[in-house]
């Protein structure tokens, strides 16, 4: 997910090969443009020739072995109260447990279940009134056998201690806020009471970057910045910065018999060539690409690697408007912002033909089939007259100046920044100053919200729940609230999304969610490629799952992989 | 000598201040912070609580009070804490040192062994097939930029003999085989590259020394030429080439940057780079200032060498 999510991406700083790249990305873009201008427009989901769900083996797994993976993130820290980077996340799920998690490959039959299962908790029930949730613990799970916990059962109280310090401070404390207080009736139960009713709170704690972390080493160290000790299937036997992490199998894991493999190494490397050389010549077992071509260039001499497409299932980026204030406090000039904007010509230059228009709320959380273009309603069609009439009817016949900063994830997204800026001034003569930042630059200024004019904005790597990507990120009260979405209906249905336990409803009211978002275009989507992830032959039960990659945060799958050679 | 040393290193007072004070004021005009960094895209920290983590780290002082801590904090060899990852500053420097030594000197060594005998052999065989072969090697070295031969090697090795160097940095003293073949490729790119500059230097000054007349008068006595060329030619002619060799040192250590990140060598460069793009201050300030003064260091003990190649120069 390094393109797809913005955190997996937000340690890969721009290095000289991204530079060449994207210095090809600008040109190649350009030069498609030009030459297919008066081509006709291939599908906006071109299918690739790999496979979107690669099941797991039916075989018997078998026990032993190393897998390895060379990666382009660092953990900036250890501490999962100070940083949802996915440097940390790509092996803290499997160092430490959540009270719930998410299916893993081999218990569904395709990449979009979002079926939960229990983790540390063996069952969980909310009162009537969706304000306070019972989870029952399994017993006999036990803390990594080291030092200071040498391997001592983990109790109802463990968790409390957990989420109240998570309340307190951190990147996670708004999560974690929405408790009222917690209570241990035994060893096993935790209660816990919700400021006001939440039907999606499992999810919210099935999230990947919800571990539970020991209390003895936050007490002892004052933070955890440098030991992660938890319950999950591996051991943290050792972290060099910018060197390696090395995953030891834990042999007192609750589930038995799991994880398969000895050992999992996530080797530092932040330039991509090397990632390409280490996955050729078998230091790494597991790669992402980005592209078809990319993948071909890698069957070339691995010819019997393993690819799965990766199809995704929301958009991660989008422009972000200054909507609270004018001219973009008019629905009239969001609309004729986006009507102006040619996003299947993206899909089709930048995107190879291969991408979706851009979306924000999954669509598996309110209808089966990936949305197409034409489903979106007519604001997001390319109708550069219609929007140009509406931008005068809005009080700009002869457009604006405004400015847009961004940071560049991927070297794609420069192209797709430019050809904005030509649609923009083209169809409605809004002259957009580009400035383009380094990351620490980028974050500190979108998510302060003081800016004026627009942002190439984003929604958070990690989340999978959906009230995560409704609540969280759309309701006007929301410190995730990056794209200054200020809507009485959307607050009044993301309230009403959480009070609504039958999974019909909600499928319904996420439906409203996204029709009014799509109809006040509150948040402008831009498209968006779908990449593959690829791995060895003898790697068993790799595959990845939606909002999932198994090398993000998607990483507790690994728990399951196993190695056939 | 003593007098001149003492007045170098005092001379190198200023330097090194000025130096500080850059690093110091550059960081500052950067935008954003390591708090900003390290909170990743969550947006769950309130304005309040960030202002409580900024004061905790020393974000919030006045900038004459962080300068003059951190100035103190060097002159007491402590120069603190990263503020991104709460390591201490020399424990990194500890760790990352040692590599971007070894990649230096290895590179250093490399070009060396490379840039004068092939200098020399060009000098010699002015204008024959070994004379071109050695400019364009030379020419090709000082045009391929480190990042573009990295790339390349790396990629090659990878689909032609399908191997690269090991991934996961092992210390010498811990497997030297494995540490050799980690260091020996990026050393060859970055040695390559140095050799260029140093090969046509080389060349030449040995051209212009061979038409020397104390050279002629070498030959006319009879000596052997292997004599000539390297015992009266070549140590005349080394004065410019240690210069320019000392001088590469810079070029040396900014391309480590480049060759650490391709061939995932966890020295200065990546630490430096990282913490730049993280907004680590101190860790930024120490480093450059490690570098400032190493290079300020170089520079007094190849004007030092000088009297060595030729003892007709003193120093006053």
């Amino acid at each position: 997910m390094a393109a797809e999510y913005p955190s997996e991406t937000a340690h890969k700083h721009v290095n000289r090969r991204d530079f060449l790249r994207r210095v090809g990305w600008t040109g190649a873009g350009m030069t498609a443009l030009a030459a297919g201008a008066g081509r006709a427009r291939a599908s906006t989901q071109a299918s690739a020739p790999y496979p979107d769900w690669v099941p797991a083996s039916p075989k018997p797994p078998k026990r032993g072995g190393v897998l390895t993976r060379a990666s382009a993130w660092d953990p900036p820290v250890l501490d999962p109260r100070l940083t949802q980077s996915v440097g940390l996340f790509q092996f803290a799920g499997l160092t430490s447990s959540r009270l719930i998690r998410y299916a893993f490959p081999e218990e569904v039959s395709g990449s979009t279940d979002l079926t939960l299962k229990g983790d540390l908790a063996e069952s969980w029930q909310a009162s009537p009134d969706h304000r306070v949730w019972t989870f029952k613990l399994r017993q006999g799970v036990k803390w990594h056998n080291v030092p200071p916990l040498n391997g001592r059962e983990l109790v109802a109280a463990d968790v409390k201690y957990c989420f109240e310090a998570y309340a307190k401070e951190g990147v996670q404390s708004f999560t974690f806020r929405e408790i009222e207080g917690m209570e241990t009736p035994d060893k096993y139960t935790l209660r816990v009471h919700l400021q006001t009713p939440n039907v999606l709170f499992p999810q919210n704690v099935a999230e990947s970057v919800t571990v539970i972390f020991s209390r003895e080493v936050l007490e002892e160290d004052g933070d955890l910045k440098k030991r992660l000790i938890g319950t999950g299937p591996y051991i943290l036997k050792e972290h060099t910065r910018k060197v390696r992490v090395v995953l030891a199998r834990n042999p007192d894991y609750y589930d038995k018999g799991r994880p398969y493999l000895d050992e999992y190494i996530i080797l530092s490397a932040p330039d991509d060539a090397t990632r390409v050389a280490a996955f050729r010549t078998g230091q790494s077992d597991i790669i992402w690409r980005a592209s078809l071509g990319d993948v071909e260039v890698i069957r070339k001499t691995n010819p019997a690697a393993v690819v799965q497409e990766y199809k995704n299932v929301l958009a991660p980026f989008g422009v972000t408007l200054a909507q609270d204030r004018p001219p973009f406090n008019d629905v009239r000039v969001r609309r004729a912002i986006s009507m102006a904007i040619d996003r299947q010509k993206q899909v089709d230059t930048v995107f190879e033909g291969h991408g979706i228009p851009g979306w924000g709320v999954p669509y598996i959380y309110y209808q089966d089939k990936m949305p197409t273009l034409a489903q979106l309603g007519p604001w997001w069609q390319y109708r550069p007259a219609e929007a140009k009439k509406l931008l005068a009817e809005a009080g700009h016949p002869n457009g604006f100046e405004t400015t847009l900063f961004y940071y560049e994830y991927f070297p794609q997204m420069t192209s797709q920044v430019q050809l904005v800026q030509q649609d923009l001034k083209r169809n409605l003569n809004i002259n957009v100053k580009i400035t383009k930042m380094d990351y620490t630059t980028y974050y500190g200024r979108y998510v302060d919200s003081k800016w004026d004019g627009m942002a190439w904005g984003f929604q958070s790597g990690h989340a999978v729940g959906l009230d995560e990507r409704t609540y969280m990120y759309m309701h006007s009260k929301s410190t995730k609230n990056f794209f200054r979405v200020n809507d009485p209906v959307v607050d009044d249905l993301t309230v009403k999304l959480r009070q609504t336990p039958d999974r019909a409803e909600q499928r319904v009211i996420t439906k409203k969610i996204v029709d009014r978002e799509l109809d006040q275009v509150l948040r402008v989507w831009m498209p968006y490629d779908n990449g593959f992830v690829v791995w060895q032959p003898y790697v068993r039960n790799a595959a990845s799952l939606a909002l999932r990659r198994a090398d993000g945060y998607g990483s507790p799958t690994i728990a399951r992989v196993w190695l056939d050679k | 000598m003593y007098k001149y040393v003492i007045r170098r290193l005092l001379l190198a007072v200023p330097v090194l201040v000025l130096s500080s004070l850059i690093v110091f004021g550059l960081m500052r005009v950067m935008p954003g912070d390591a708090l900003t960094a390290l909170m990743g895209e969550s947006g769950n920290v309130g304005e309040k609580e960030l202002k409580k983590l900024r004061a905790d780290l020393g974000l919030d002082r006045p900038y004459y009070a962080q300068y003059l801590l951190w100035v103190w904090q060097m002159v007491s060899l402590n120069p603190g804490d990263s503020i991104f990852t709460n390591e201490p500053i020399a424990v990194a420097l500890k760790k990352s040192i040692p590599v971007t030594a070894e990649l230096a000197t290895l590179a250093m060594i490399l070009g060396l062994v490379i840039a004068v005998p092939v200098g020399v052999l060009s000098a010699t065989r002015q204008d024959t097939a070994p004379d071109y072969a050695g400019r364009v090697v030379a020419v090709s070295g000082l045009s391929f930029p480190d990042f573009w031969l990295g790339t390349l090697v790396i990629t090659f090795a990878a689909i032609w003999f399908h191997w690269i160097p090991p991934i996961g940095y092992v210390s010498f003293w811990d497997s030297p085989w494995r540490n050799l073949q980690q260091f020996l490729l990026p050393a060859a790119v970055l040695g390559y590259r140095l050799s260029s500059a140093t090969m046509r230097m080389t060349r030449s000054t040995v051209l212009e020394v061979l038409r020397e007349d104390y050279v002629r008068t070498a030959w006319a006595k009879g000596l052997e030429g292997r004599i000539v060329v390297y015992k009266h030619a070549l140590k005349n002619a080394l004065i410019p080439v240690v210069t320019i060799a000392g001088g590469q040192l810079g070029t040396l250590l900014a391309g480590t940057v480049v060759v650490e990140t391709i061939f995932a060598l966890p020295g200065m460069g990546r630490l430096t780079v990282e913490a730049i793009l993280y907004r680590d201050y101190p860790v930024v300030q120490t480093n450059v200032m490690l570098v400032a003064g190493t290079l300020v260091t170089l520079n007094l003990l190849v004007d030092l060498t000088y009297a060595w190649l030729d003892p007709r120069i003193r120093y006053q």
